[in-house]
């Protein structure tokens, strides 16, 4: 595993290489993971939905496609400012960066874009159409898009996405249609277990390490009861459809969502997991509200 | 603007405008008998008229507590200036927030306290209730029941775009109060995930809330203090997210 760590504990970012054009950078906790997370699945209201009680780790990622022009999907938090900023170097080199994208406003999504930007004054910020004042998020000039809208990087297309899950109001996904790689910012999250070793593997490489399709299952639905707690007030079959024909519209070859570990290969095997995973999901915060 | 809710509760700040009209940021400052707490700690766009603010209020004591219904920066990005100015200062954010990062980080991280909902809590020798949000843009947002003014703190909740003619005006001084159309302009803005929710459901979820407690003060912080007439601006509002859903239904979600 070819991964560059900056820092420590709650300030480390990793920089891993997916492609040759598209690179990942994330914090999570490692050997801090306990000071957190120790509850993970035994906090929950109901800890009998799941297949195990594993002390798992949270990741917050972003992501680099290089071509012609170069684009940032979110930032990270401030408190891994000065790493971010070392990643960034590292994975882009000489190149310049074009574009922030930034999927919603939540500082470990956007919290460095105005600090990045000094950094690298030609980029654009990239948010939502829709919202408002976005000075009050620290987003002033943002090049605002809404879904089908594209932004061409010379090989790669960027395809805005209507994020049919957010956790924050103005929250968008990504897709980019020459790879396959789609951003799914809060949706669709894997956990993984530092004392497996897990910390920056893509999930193939998890699974040799005993990560199962069940634990899948229970990564997204517990990720979608916090994240999305009115599920609890949504109908569980309009929800299940959702997902299923998203799943049938786009082509997804690399599935990268901001709190999981990437999934590189094979991608239609958790892919056809959603639909379940997501009914699962309702039926949690259904029964958490009452 | 400074303006009194009621003698021991205060709202601060200012509106930024729109395409959708004016939206307030407010920060709410409890006096509580010379130990202040504040709900939200605005915005930095707003952050030297705050604090001018803060100061005139506070009249030379010291806030013990900042809670926030969330930590989006207009709810938490005044807090450096505040940090820095009452280094001190406790936090209080709900348990669903992982403090080391969801947080600008100005303040130890033993100074920021997360609380499970349903907690009522003494803090600064006044009793709290912390819960869930029914309305929220963010997963870990809280409502705040202030069991001694029953003023309710709903962050986004409750929030409206107001006219231009209207700034700081609380509810009551506008003649027939604060209509559905501003709610639903403000929430179909906010809550987007309204387009998924099934009115009935979350409605009678937000009526339990009402029957549960004894709500005589609204403050949501993008908007003015809600003083009289609940009961009418929470069935307005429940007028507003049966009308967004719907809209979804029929225009395709």
């Amino acid at each position: 595993m070819n991964v560059t760590v900056f820092g420590e504990g709650i300030e480390r970012v990793a920089v891993r290489e997916i492609t040759p054009s598209i690179t990942w950078i994330t914090h999570c906790l490692g050997d801090q993971v306990t000071d957190y997370y120790a509850d993970f699945f035994a906090g929950m209201e109901n800890p009998e939905e799941f297949v195990s009680n594993r002390v798992v780790d949270y990741p917050y990622s972003a992501f680099i496609i290089k071509d012609d022009k170069s684009i940032l999907f979110d930032t990270i938090a401030p408190r891994q400012r000065a790493n971010v900023l070392k990643a960034l170097e590292l994975a882009l080199g000489d190149r310049s960066l074009d574009y922030i994208w930034i999927s919603h406003v939540e500082l470990p999504h956007g919290g460095n874009a105005a600090a990045i930007q000094k950094q690298y004054p030609d980029a654009r910020l990239v948010t939502m159409r829709g919202g408002d004042h976005y000075g009050l998020h620290g987003l002033d000039d943002a090049l605002l898009v809404a879904p089908g809208d594209v932004i061409e990087l010379g090989q790669h297309t960027i395809e805005m996405v209507d994020a049919l899950f957010g956790d924050h109001g103005l929250t968008q996904w990504a897709y980019e249609r020459t790879t396959g790689f789609f951003y799914s910012a809060d949706w669709g999250h894997n956990l993984h277990e530092p004392s497996r070793g897990q910390c920056f593997m893509f999930v193939d490489e998890m699974e040799a390490t005993g990560y199962t399709r069940e634990q899948f299952v229970d990564d997204v639905k517990v990720n979608a009861r916090i994240q999305f707690p009115w599920l609890a007030w949504t109908d569980v079959d309009e929800i299940a459809a959702a997902v299923e024909k998203f799943l049938q519209q786009y082509d997804i070859r690399i599935f990268a969502p901001s709190h999981g570990n990437v999934i590189r290969k094979d991608p239609q095997k958790y892919l056809k997991l959603f639909p379940e995973a997501m009914r699962q999901a309702v039926a949690l915060a259904a029964r958490a509200a009452r | 603007m400074i303006r009194n809710v009621t003698e021991d509760l205060v709202q601060l700040g200012a509106c930024v405008e729109g395409d959708h009209g004016h939206e307030a940021v407010r920060v709410y400052v409890l006096l509580n008998n010379g130990r202040p707490i504040l709900i939200d700690c605005g915005s930095h766009l707003h952050r030297y008229s705050l604090m001018q603010e803060l100061e005139e209020v506070l009249d030379g004591s010291t806030p013990e507590y900042v809670f926030l219904t969330h930590t989006e920066l207009p709810h938490s990005g005044n807090l450096p200036q505040i940090a820095s100015r009452w280094p001190d200062i406790k936090v209080m954010v709900s348990h669903i927030m992982t403090r080391y990062i969801e947080i600008v980080p100005v303040l130890p991280l033993a100074q920021i306290t997360t609380v499970f909902p349903d907690t009522t809590l003494e803090l600064a020798g006044r009793k709290f209730l912390f819960l869930s949000a029914l309305l929220k843009d963010q997963p870990s947002t809280h409502w705040i029941y202030d069991i001694k003014t029953r003023a309710l703190f709903t962050g986004d909740g409750f929030g409206y775009y107001h006219a231009a003619d209207k700034c700081d005006q609380f509810a009551d001084e506008i003649a027939g109060g604060i209509r559905e159309e501003q709610f639903r302009a403000y929430q179909v803005n906010v809550f987007r995930h309204m387009r998924w929710v099934i009115p009935e459901k979350f409605n009678a979820d937000l009526d339990k809330v009402f029957q549960r407690l004894d709500v005589s003060i609204l403050a949501p912080t993008h908007g003015d203090a809600i003083r009289t007439e609940i009961p009418v601006h929470l069935a307005r509002v429940k007028q507003a997210v049966t009308k967004i859903s719907n809209d979804f239904r029929h225009g395709g979600r």
